[in-house]
């Protein structure tokens, strides 16, 4: 009879704990603040964890990541020097760290180069880092138009991305299963703060006051309206007539000056990534200007619009820029630049 | 004493202007070699440059040995930077089977609204290795006979876009020499060189080399030499016209016997391609 009671105790223990968790008020609410990170707060109103999620991330994991994605090889957890993923590039070639777009909800590169003229940031072919983990698509729109099914699982993982990157945008090899969790790792501390979403006050009363009145549902919609959960890439087309540009575009050489400054020289400077250096010199600008109305990738429209291709016996290449990257009317800044210092 | 005064005080100008960070100027010269002569540029840290020259025969002889092309004179070298300021470097030369092997370290650099030069010293050895005939002495086969020295400073600036100029006191040291004829071991010489950019990938260049008198025995010429230059992403290509036959220092500055007046002109080329050893690749 008493084990019998003593089961019955248990038994209604357990229930007691299991509805007190249940109608729990969401305290952890209380707790968010401009430095916590979008992914505890949406987990939280019953987001379903992404597929690159790491249920364990480390100090040393994030470390390790950031070392490989800053120059390409770091110290696996053995202790041993890892080989370079790529001989050719790192991850920062094409891809800032921190913010670049003022607003988080649209992709202008107007606006972006403003932001990178201001915050000094260079102003690159690929997207930023920055919140990458909150974005639920990689390599998008016209990447698998074109690509097809060598992006189409990159699209949906944003592991596989790292991996189409480091073999076919970088030119090297694939990650090994430790690097590419160090990697995801790294990301994951790069991933949106909810102070970084430019919420209101209101907004952010409804997620610090836990209003158990609002659907978790709204306020999860409601906190990505703030950023763009993708990043489009449309491939934009060199003009029928290279001689006279985009048609209607006039350049403006200043903002022409920031574009080569901050996306030309930022690899074609002495020491960067590429021979073909980019100076400040006369004879630079007029060799771009002559080579302008060429059908070769010397021509800026040609180049920017279509990159160039790896191809056995010389590896690195050039990646062109989505439209989304650099406009139309950038490009034509760039070549009014160009034709003033050619003078 | 006041030579070296001002030496001194050029050089701590030189020091003063390092430390106000200013920026470097980089290409005073493309490549490694003017035409014969090394530039005062060297390899960036961890690259490997592969450098092929060829300088033909005399053009005198017209189409018989098609200007010169059937004799061919080849020197094969590379060069790595061990460092971003200092090259090391080896070649062999069909002419007199000669092994060189120089050292190349920049002293300082030309900054833009600072030092107006960059200088680069250099040092190499050579050594012939082919047999001596019966007219030659007995002692000159001797290994420690064979062996040639050359200290070179040059020192460059880049004018303007287009011009860039190079000088360069140099000492070529012969172990040994022909006691027969009035000759020293030690042989000074000025050279003088300039690079003058046509477009951003095409450019002139000249080299010429001043022995000062008294040095070499009658029949031994200035060494001269005029080239275009094609560069190209990691391939640069050098074709030049010059007297000398040889693509060292000893030989060129030293045993030029051929007359640019008595059509005694070589046609030649430098082909070099660079490769990323260490670090990397770009």
């Amino acid at each position: 009879m008493v084990l019998r009671n003593k089961w019955i105790w248990s038994l209604l223990t357990i229930i007691c704990c299991i509805v007190v968790m249940a109608f729990k008020p969401v305290s952890k609410l209380k707790k968010w603040d401009a430095e916590t990170p979008i992914h505890e707060v949406l987990f939280a109103l019953g987001e379903e964890k992404p597929k690159h999620f790491l249920k364990k991330m480390t100090p040393e994991m994030v470390e390790r990541g950031k070392e490989i994605i800053l120059t390409g090889q770091t110290t696996s957890p053995k202790g041993k020097k890892s080989s370079r993923v790529s001989k050719y590039y790192q991850c920062t070639t094409c891809h800032n760290l921190v913010q670049e777009d003022p607003d988080l909800t649209k992709r202008d590169p107007e606006l972006r180069l403003d932001y990178a003229i201001k915050n000094k940031l260079p102003f690159l072919q690929a997207t930023t880092f920055h919140g990458i983990v909150n974005r639920e698509s990689w390599y998008n729109d016209d990447y698998v138009k074109k690509y097809g099914d060598l992006v189409r699982k990159a699209n949906q993982s944003l592991e596989e991305s790292i991996q189409l990157c480091a073999t076919e945008c970088a030119q090297g090899r694939l990650l090994k299963g430790w690097e590419l969790e160090a990697v995801t790792a790294y990301f994951w501390s790069l991933g949106f703060k909810l102070g970084e979403l430019g919420l209101t006050d209101q907004e952010m009363g409804q997620l610090v006051e836990g209003n158990e009145a609002a659907d978790p549902e709204e306020l999860r919609a409601m906190l990505k309206s703030k950023y763009m959960l993708k990043s489009p890439a449309h491939f934009g087309d060199a003009p029928p007539n290279k001689e006279k540009g985009y048609e209607g575009l006039t350049g403006n050489p200043e903002r022409g000056k920031h574009i080569y400054e901050l996306s030309c020289q930022y690899c074609h400077k002495e020491g960067g990534v590429s021979w073909y250096t980019l100076d400040d010199n006369k004879l630079t600008f007029k060799e771009l200007l002559r080579n302008i109305p060429k059908e070769k990738h010397f021509s800026l429209y040609q180049i920017i619009r279509y990159g160039t291709y790896a191809v056995p016996g010389h590896r690195p290449y050039m990646p062109h820029y989505p439209i989304e990257r650099m406009s139309n009317q950038q490009v034509e800044d760039l070549r009014s630049y160009i034709v003033q210092e050619a003078k | 004493m006041k030579l070296k005064t001002a030496i001194l005080m050029l050089l701590l100008m030189g020091s003063l202007v390092f430390a106000q960070e200013k920026e470097l100027v980089n290409g005073i010269f493309r490549g490694s070699r003017i035409i014969n002569s090394h530039s005062l540029e060297t390899q960036r840290a961890g690259e490997f440059e592969f450098i092929l020259s060829h300088r033909f025969g005399t053009i005198e002889n017209g189409i018989s040995d098609l200007f010169g092309l059937d004799v061919a004179r080849m020197r094969m070298g590379f060069a790595y930077g061990a460092t971003s300021w200092l090259t090391l470097g080896v070649g062999r030369s069909t002419f007199e089977k000669t092994y060189d092997g120089y050292v190349k370290a920049r002293i300082l650099r030309q900054k833009k609204g600072g030092l107006p030069f960059s200088m680069t010293y250099l040092g190499s050895t050579a050594i012939r290795t082919q047999a001596f005939g019966p007219q030659d002495s007995i002692a000159a086969s001797k290994f420690t006979n064979r062996l040639f020295y050359t200290h070179q400073i040059m020192i460059g600036s880049k004018i303007s876009d287009r011009l860039s100029i190079q000088i360069m006191p140099t000492l070529v040291h012969r172990n040994f020499i022909d006691s027969r004829e009035e000759e020293t071991n030690d042989v000074f010489a000025i050279g003088g060189a300039m690079r003058f950019r046509l477009t951003k990938t095409l450019a002139l260049s000249g080299e010429y080399y001043y022995v000062l008198p008294g040095q070499l025995r009658d029949g031994f010429v200035n060494s001269a030499a005029i080239g275009i230059e094609i560069s190209t992403n990691g391939h640069d290509f050098q074709i030049e016209l010059t007297n000398s036959q040889g693509m060292q220092e000893k030989i060129f500055i030293t045993e030029t016997t051929s007359r640019w007046s008595d059509m005694g002109i070589r046609m030649g080329f430098n082909l070099s391609r660079k490769f990323k050893a260490r670090g990397k690749w770009f």
